[in-house]
């Protein structure tokens, strides 16, 4: 931008280097530094990890080769907990992030009154600890004083009342239903912020043209908002994949490991299976597989979107 | 908007009527949809000053009067004074470190033409993506070499460097925002590079900045998994962790205990969300994450 046409044809950054020194040190050598010493060797360490067999402790780990991927592939809980992270994303995309959108969209066409209160209502949760939705919530659905089965009850209801976190059918979507309350104040603000960027003049010419909300949304607001769509995807797709807080604190993968998911069962299997070996193993499991499941949906359903 | 009013008041005015029942029947249920977020709080907040006896009466009964005893039990027994300083310190300290980290690079990224700018932000982006559990055992094993494992310094450190590339991105989006008019002006008068981001650029960037800080503040106030692996001492402890302690049986017999808790934990983040409400809400900071 501030560099002139011949800076700009040699591209290498040695040139650059020499020319701006200050920018290159502190904005280049000093991050990438810290970046490689405390995020990238740590995913380096954890990918040679995976190929030993350490208990945290001793001072010699063993290599193993490939055993530890052989488990893997015969685990059963790794694939109980796999699904499980797949169930939390496809219920995320469901629930908070349509929720979300449709709450901007409301707000932005202004389909509603008061439209700030509906969004610092639905942010607010956004800024509160896992950990403490998970209690609320545990507070909330308990079986005797819980206010959920209260109103089912009152609202004659009942026969919905459930075991939320004791019955292996529902925990899970207890949990990603708790989780989805939590988020939905975000892919709200990123389709509010998107929907502020779409041209007023588009969003009349359809109104002119006599689209309703269907067809506005369907029409214009979707295509239009490819791109923050990519984002929102991607930022629920790696969410879901790190999810570890709300099964920590609300059934720590019970029942019977039905609620694992490969967050919390790298930290069963190295912090109290002192397995720390094949902790690393599942780590590089969850990091192929989510990257892999960006690539693929980058690569199809969203194809181009950051690109536009 | 105010124009278009000006401009054919009658047409608006028509419009407006014509659409006022479907608009209370959305607004019915956008507020039904608020009770579901808001509902929870409200509940917890109410349990919290209720008093033993008026906890069994149930949980949507009012409480016949205001107690403030839960608050004082809590507080003293889980020394929620030490956790809630913790977390502050963890937050405003670790938030800080990551803005100041994050200034630098951002100006690089967003006003130079750098060689090899894809492959620093593709860096940055895994940084952003990464899940926290993927590093744990390596991170564990640095900080016991470094002697920096159980120390809050050790917790501030990673925290700033795990949220950098966070305020990289934050940053680079409002610089990116600043005309270059007004830096080639700077650049004529024959200014360097330094003195163009410190006199120019990071003055603009101030609501920026205001933005990542706060952002990254509630970031690191939320956070568990780190605070959960990295610390055995209870003096240690940030709020996320020491609140578990709510979630046993001495605590969950009567309510109004974990819900005097669950507040106190996040009136701090209440604060911040007054203060910052609007920068916060009004998605400014996604501009960033677009690219």
């Amino acid at each position: 931008m501030a560099i002139s046409r011949k800076q700009r044809e040699s591209r290498s950054f040695l040139v650059f280097a020499k020319n701006h020194v200050f920018v290159t040190i502190f904005g280049v050598v000093v991050p990438v530094v810290l970046f490689l010493c405390l995020i990238g060797y740590p995913i380096v360490y954890t990918i040679y990890l995976s190929f030993f067999e350490w208990n945290g402790m001793a001072p010699v780990k063993k290599f193993v080769g490939l055993a530890n991927y052989a488990y893997l592939t015969g685990d059963k809980y790794f694939y109980v907990a796999l699904f499980n992270n797949l169930k939390w994303l496809v219920v995320s995309l469901i629930f908070p992030v349509t929720l979300g959108f449709l709450i901007a969209y409301a707000m932005r066409l202004r389909v509603v009154y008061f439209p700030s209160f509906l969004r610092t209502a639905v942010f607010f949760p956004v800024t509160m600890s896992l950990i403490a939705v998970g209690l609320m919530f545990l507070l909330i659905l308990n079986p005797i004083f819980g206010a959920f089965d209260t109103l089912l009850r009152s609202l004659g209801l009942g026969f919905l009342v459930r075991e939320w976190f004791g019955d292996f059918h529902i925990a899970l979507y207890t949990l990603t239903v708790i989780s989805g309350w939590a988020f939905t104040g975000l892919p709200m603000i990123f389709y509010f912020a998107g929907l502020g960027d779409v041209p007023k003049e588009t969003i009349d010419a359809a109104r002119i043209e006599g689209a309703g909300h269907f067809r506005m949304i369907t029409g214009v607001a979707l295509p239009q908002l490819r791109p923050v769509t990519a984002v929102v995807v991607m930022l629920t797709l790696f969410e879901s994949f790190k999810a570890f807080d709300l099964v920590a604190v609300l059934t720590k993968g019970a029942p019977f490991g039905t609620t694992n998911v490969l967050g919390y069962l790298v930290y069963l299997e190295s912090f109290w299976n002192s397995r720390f070996g094949y902790g690393a193993t599942l780590s590089v499991a969850i990091l192929v597989l989510s990257v892999a499941l960006a690539a693929l949906l980058l690569a199809t359903v969203l194809k181009g979107a950051f690109r536009e | 908007m105010s124009e278009v009013a000006l401009a054919r008041p009658r047409n608006r005015k028509r419009f407006h009527l014509r659409n006022v029942g479907p608009k209370l029947v959305a607004t019915l249920l956008a507020l039904a949809l608020a009770a579901v977020f808001l509902g929870p709080m409200y509940l917890v907040v109410i349990t919290s000053i209720k008093s033993n006896k008026d906890f069994l009466a149930g949980p949507f009964a009012l409480p016949s009067g205001v107690t403030f005893e839960p608050y004082r039990q809590v507080w003293q027994e889980l020394h929620f004074g030490d956790l809630v300083g913790n977390s502050l310190l963890y937050a405003s300290t670790g938030a800080a470190l990551a803005v100041l980290l994050a200034l630098v690079p951002a100006f690089a990224l967003s006003r130079f033409d750098l060689p090899g700018k894809a492959v620093l932000f593709g860096i940055f982006l895994t940084g952003l993506m990464l899940p926290q559990q993927t590093v744990l055992i390596p991170l564990y094993a640095t900080l016991r070499t470094l002697h920096l494992l159980d120390s809050k310094i050790g917790l501030i450190i990673v925290h700033g460097i795990y949220g950098m590339p966070a305020q990289i991105l934050i940053l680079r989006g409002f610089m990116t925002a600043i005309p270059s008019e007004i830096e080639k002006a700077a650049r004529i008068e024959g200014a360097t590079d330094f003195e163009v981001f410190w006199k120019v650029i990071l003055p603009l960037s101030v609501p920026g900045i205001i933005v990542g800080y706060s952002l990254n503040f509630i970031a690191i106030w939320k956070e568990f998994v780190f605070g959960l692996v990295f610390l055995n001492h209870e003096a240690n402890f940030p709020v996320t962790v020491g609140m578990l302690k709510l979630n046993s049986d001495r605590y969950m017999s009567v309510f109004n205990l974990p819900a005097a808790g669950l507040v106190i934990s996040q009136i701090p983040i209440v604060i911040l969300f007054i203060l910052c409400y609007r920068k916060l809400t009004s998605g400014n900071f996604v501009g960033a994450v677009k690219g």
